[in-house]
């Protein structure tokens, strides 16, 4: 076999105190399950040969977790919305689990955040079903990077739904697109929020839209009739995605869209699109094209079963190889 | 001009000191002490229970109750509150807000069994919510039901209780959080155009009744260090309030366009540093309010000298006193009509003051008003900038603060070197009494009447009725503070408002920044992820400016920073640490409850196996004492309100997770 051509993953079986804090995170205690996504969000080679080990670890268990990502504009009341979906679902299901992931941006100044979705989240304490973790930006493109997508495919080992709150639109409509089995976008009433998407251009990236904060009929209506006139422009030919109305403040339409998250079909995301962008990010988009002539050589069906942190591993091995 | 040999003066303002604590037995003997030594009024303090609808018996009372002012539960306690204390002769002021309904009606209901007739209250109910969502944070409803309940209060009054106050609109706590002059004007100014739209929107008053009530409307003020700003900016509220109330209210009674206030001057300013030197600073700020006569106020209270140190003792607020009784009676400012008319400076500077509120308040107005820039958090997000600007040019030098950050070798202070340290602390077995009488209340009080009046309580609140009749049956009935709060909450729901601390930048640089940031840039390159620091606000103490303060501070030197708001408990707070992996957690506790909450939050990171792994620190009003109680319950650093510098506050904590210091980094590389 060419040295290029590597893609036999690292066999490291996973060391016995991560494996001790996924027994425990399994019984949905908190510590050890905070420390496993610090683990997975750790950045730089170094961790990666662990990370691959997790993963491979946790393959053994099914991981039947959906993941949805949240989108929307500031302001369009996306924290107090998933608050109130999350809180419901553990009220009305005595046994699912659900995580939410709620993105801040990263100060170009200082490499520091302020994680404020929490403010708006009010969950009972204690209840294990629950999981809630905040994640900085920390420069990724669009907001959702390699982070997200790692901690995404972690909390889905341990919880039926989880859920991204991205933060804001552009770019992470499109990104998190990439990790998500589905992804709803929340416009506020009578913002013209649309007429920014359609702008944008992430009107037809969307599996869902939540017209949020419809307090009271009227306004639900009107706002509805907006977007759908906004994406019957925008998607022609396509079939009408799902509409929902919701209120944090009166509860409408959360039962519905609960019940309509946790139907979804499991559509687990490719991974290449995420090495992909670390080969980019790594090697340029020279290194890009060396990837995709190495990629071809790949065993058939390798790619499908590898741990992904294999996968990105092998990639850039492979296009070191090829440029050195 | 001539003079009298026995010239004529002005009445003096009203002495007022902002009191309570303990219980009511012991703020009742406080109260009458203060009488005796010639004070004009009250001025009540409530504990944070009481300010945000709990009994003394709720889990998030227990470390509060007495701390920062008097527990209230029932009618049982005004009774004990009020003893020997004529409440129709007296003028009081109440510092309360959500529950101001609930607290006045108390006081009627109190006046009704002493066979009072409630017309002849007078006084003051703080009542102002805007702020508290603002800057104090004793808020509970949502900002449409909590103004409801403030207009029902007006429409409740302006009969029955004809001297009454129904609300204040305070200023004095956007200045503490931050507020320039003009905006501390502006924003007070919307504020009262908020009540006052929302007295109106009900239609049930005639023009000559809403005239009336427009002429209740007082003001809260504060009195900063800048007096001659201060004082212009006393002369701009006046002008900026006779023109509002005539143009946009169509008020044709002058009388009734009136610029009426309090003030309690600044507090913000006070230093920990040298605290002896506070005495010169609120004499200086108390001239601010009281020079010129156009723009004098109507009540006075002034903090003590060492307020940046504890609550304060009686001699301490006796010494306050003092000076109000001096610049009243010995001076000869009362003999003069007013000293600044004519003056171009003083006229120019008012000018300056107007144009810059009436700029800010048409850019409200635009918005919608100040509800709207509530729910946005657009004036919040300013007072925290303003603020965050104020404390930079300190950090800078720029901003001189005598003893702080220049001339800050003093001797020792004798004034700290009383057998008490100079403070005052409250007895923590003091609650023992406050419980056992609510205990008391609620086993002779009639089960059926309290369930009755509650029932009636939250009909009258879903069916739009005025809710203050409903309230006063409630009283009667010995419903409790909580029981009361309770009923409303369940019809309103509650309420958290914006923090404000998102997307602001400190306007720090330099060496000092760079320092910091380095040492969190090396901690996160060791630990694979960037330290994570947890900001906590536990308990009911609402005066966030603190804890803003330290999270924008942490993410300008390179934490990711989760700031909860205020308001939290201890175990949720312990939760958030834990669910995010903190690298540290901060707490804030200004309330004097610090000992009390570290324990809680240190049992709780132990009860969850977190201990080892979350280091904490403390910042608050922390007398020297507790230090090293502090550091034996396990807190790792404690800081006060001397340590001002942000970025040395944050080198501090960069020590507590252990990040290498630029010396150790250039030996390991």
């Amino acid at each position: 076999m060419s040295r290029s051509a590597q893609p036999a993953p690292d066999p490291a079986p996973l060391d016995a105190a991560t494996q001790a804090l996924v027994a425990r995170a399994l019984r949905l205690e908190k510590h050890p399950l905070a420390r496993l996504v610090s683990l997975v969000e750790h950045a730089g080679d170094a961790a990666r040969a662990r990370k691959a080990s997790l993963f491979r670890h946790l393959a053994a268990t099914p991981s039947a977790g959906r993941v949805v990502g949240v989108t929307g504009a500031p302001g369009a009341g996306k924290s107090s919305l998933i608050g109130c979906l999350a809180l419901h679902l553990v009220q009305s299901d005595p046994a699912v689990r659900v995580a939410i992931l709620a993105i801040d941006p990263t100060s170009v100044d200082s490499g520091g955040a302020l994680l404020g979705d929490r403010v708006r989240t009010h969950f009972p304490v204690g209840e294990r079903r629950l999981f809630f973790r905040s994640q900085a930006t920390q420069g990724d493109r669009g907001g959702v990077g390699r982070r997200t997508w790692a901690v995404s495919r972690l909390l889905r080992h341990f919880f039926d739904l989880v859920v991204i709150e991205t933060v804001g639109v552009g770019q992470s409509e499109i990104e998190i697109a990439h990790l998500a089995d589905a992804t709803a976008l929340v416009t506020q009433p009578l913002t013209g929020d649309h007429v920014q998407f359609m702008k944008a251009g992430v009107m037809d990236i969307p599996d869902l839209f939540v017209v949020n904060k419809c307090d009271e009929e009227a306004l639900a209506r009107r706002s509805t009739h907006e977007l759908r006139a906004a994406l019957h422009t925008a998607r022609i030919g396509g079939d009408e995605p799902r509409i929902f109305q919701t209120s944090a403040v009166t509860g409408r339409g959360i039962a519905e869209l609960a019940a309509y998250l946790r139907g979804l079909p499991v559509r687990r995301p490719d991974p290449i699109h995420f090495v992909r962008r670390q080969v980019v990010e790594t090697h340029g988009t020279y290194g890009l094209e060396v990837f995709e002539a190495e990629r071809r050589r790949w065993p058939a069906g390798w790619a499908a079963d590898a741990v992904y942190e294999d996968l990105e591993a092998a990639a850039l091995r492979a296009v070191r190889a090829r440029l050195r | 001009m001539t003079r009298d040999a026995t010239p004529t003066r002005d009445q003096p303002w009203i002495f007022r000191t902002y009191a309570g604590h303990t219980n009511v037995h012991a703020s009742n003997r406080l109260y009458r002490d203060n009488l005796s030594r010639g004070q004009t009024g009250l001025s009540i303090a409530f504990d944070l229970p009481t300010q945000c609808g709990y009994s003394s018996d709720h889990p998030l009372a227990g470390p509060e109750i007495g701390k920062v002012g008097v527990p209230v539960n029932s009618l049982d306690d005004f009774e004990v509150l009020f003893a020997e204390i004529p409440v129709e002769k007296i003028n009081t002021s109440m510092t309360i807000n959500a529950t101001a309904m609930w607290l006045l009606a108390l006081y009627v209901a109190l006046a009704e069994r002493r066979g009072v007739d409630p017309k002849l209250l007078q006084g003051t109910t703080q009542n102002d919510i805007i702020k508290e969502y603002l800057a104090r944070g004793t808020y509970i409803y949502p900002p449409v039901h909590s103004m409801r309940l403030i207009a029902d209060m007006y429409e409740h009054c302006l009969h029955a209780i004809p001297r009454w106050n129904a609300s204040n609109i305070c200023s004095y706590h956007l200045q503490e959080a931050g507020a320039t002059p003009a905006q501390e004007l502006a924003f007070a100014l919307v504020n009262a155009m908020a009540v006052l739209d929302a007295i109106r929107a009900r239609g049930t008053f005639t023009h000559e009744e809403f005239e009336q009530c427009v002429g209740r409307v007082s003001f809260f003020v504060n009195a900063g260090i800048r007096f001659v700003e201060e004082m212009c900016k006393m002369r701009a509220f006046v002008e900026l309030w006779d023109e509002t109330t005539r143009d946009r209210y169509g008020v044709a009674n002058a009388k009734y366009r009136l610029f009426r206030y309090g003030v309690q001057v600044n507090s913000l300013g006070l230093t920990e540093e040298q605290p002896e030197n506070n005495a010169w600073r609120i004499l200086i700020e108390a001239l601010g309010v009281t020079l010129s006569r156009k723009a004098r106020c109507r009540a006075l209270q002034l903090p003590t000298w060492n307020e940046a140190l504890s609550l304060p003792r009686p001699w301490d607020q006796q010494w306050s006193l003092r000076l109000q009784q001096i610049l009243a009676y010995e001076t000869d400012l009362l003999e003069y009509p007013d000293l600044f008319d004519g003056s171009p400076v003083v006229a120019a500077k008012v000018k300056a003051l107007m144009d810059d509120a009436s700029a800010e308040i048409a850019r409200i107005t635009e918005m919608g008003g100040a509800l709207v820039a509530i729910e946005s958090g657009y004036m919040k997000t300013a007072l925290v900038r303003s603020q965050a600007e104020r404390l930079a040019r300190i950090n800078r030098g720029e901003t001189i603060v005598v003893g702080r950050n220049t001339w800050t070798d003093g001797l020792p202070s004798p004034l700290l070197a009383g057998d008490d340290g100079g403070i005052f602390k409250v007895d923590p077995e003091s609650a023992r009494e406050t419980l056992e009488m609510l205990r008391a209340t609620r086993s002779r009080r009639s089960q059926g009447a309290v369930d009755q009046a509650l029932r009636d309580l939250k009909a009258a609140a879903q069916g739009g009725k005025n809710l203050m009749p409903m309230s006063i049956a409630c009283a009667k009935a010995l419903v409790t503070t909580g029981e009361w709060a309770t009923a409303l909450r369940e019809v309103f729901g509650e309420y958290r408002p914006a923090t404000g601390v998102e997307g602001q930048r400190l306007s720090l640089e330099g060496g000092k920044v760079d320092a910091v940031r380095g040492r969190a840039n090396a901690w996160a390159a060791q630990h694979g992820v960037r330290p994570r620091m947890v900001v906590g606000k536990p308990g009911l103490d609402g005066h966030s400016n603190g804890s803003e303060m330290i999270a924008v501070a942490a993410k300008h030197a390179g934490f990711d920073v989760i700031y909860g708001g205020i308001r939290l408990t201890v175990p949720e707070i312990v939760q958030s640490a834990i669910e995010e992996d903190a690298s540290v957690v901060g707490l804030s506790v200004l309330s004097g409850s610090h000992l009390e909450i570290a324990k809680l939050v240190l049992d709780e990171l132990e009860k969850q196996g977190a201990k080892q792994d979350i280091p904490v620190v403390l910042g608050g009003i922390v007398p020297d004492d507790d230090l090293p109680k502090l550091r034996a319950l396990g807190i790792r650093d404690v800081f006060t309100p001397k340590d001002f510098d942000l970025m040395t506050v944050m080198d501090r904590i960069l020590d507590v997770i252990g990040a290498p210091r630029e010396s150790q980094r250039a030996a390991s590389a």
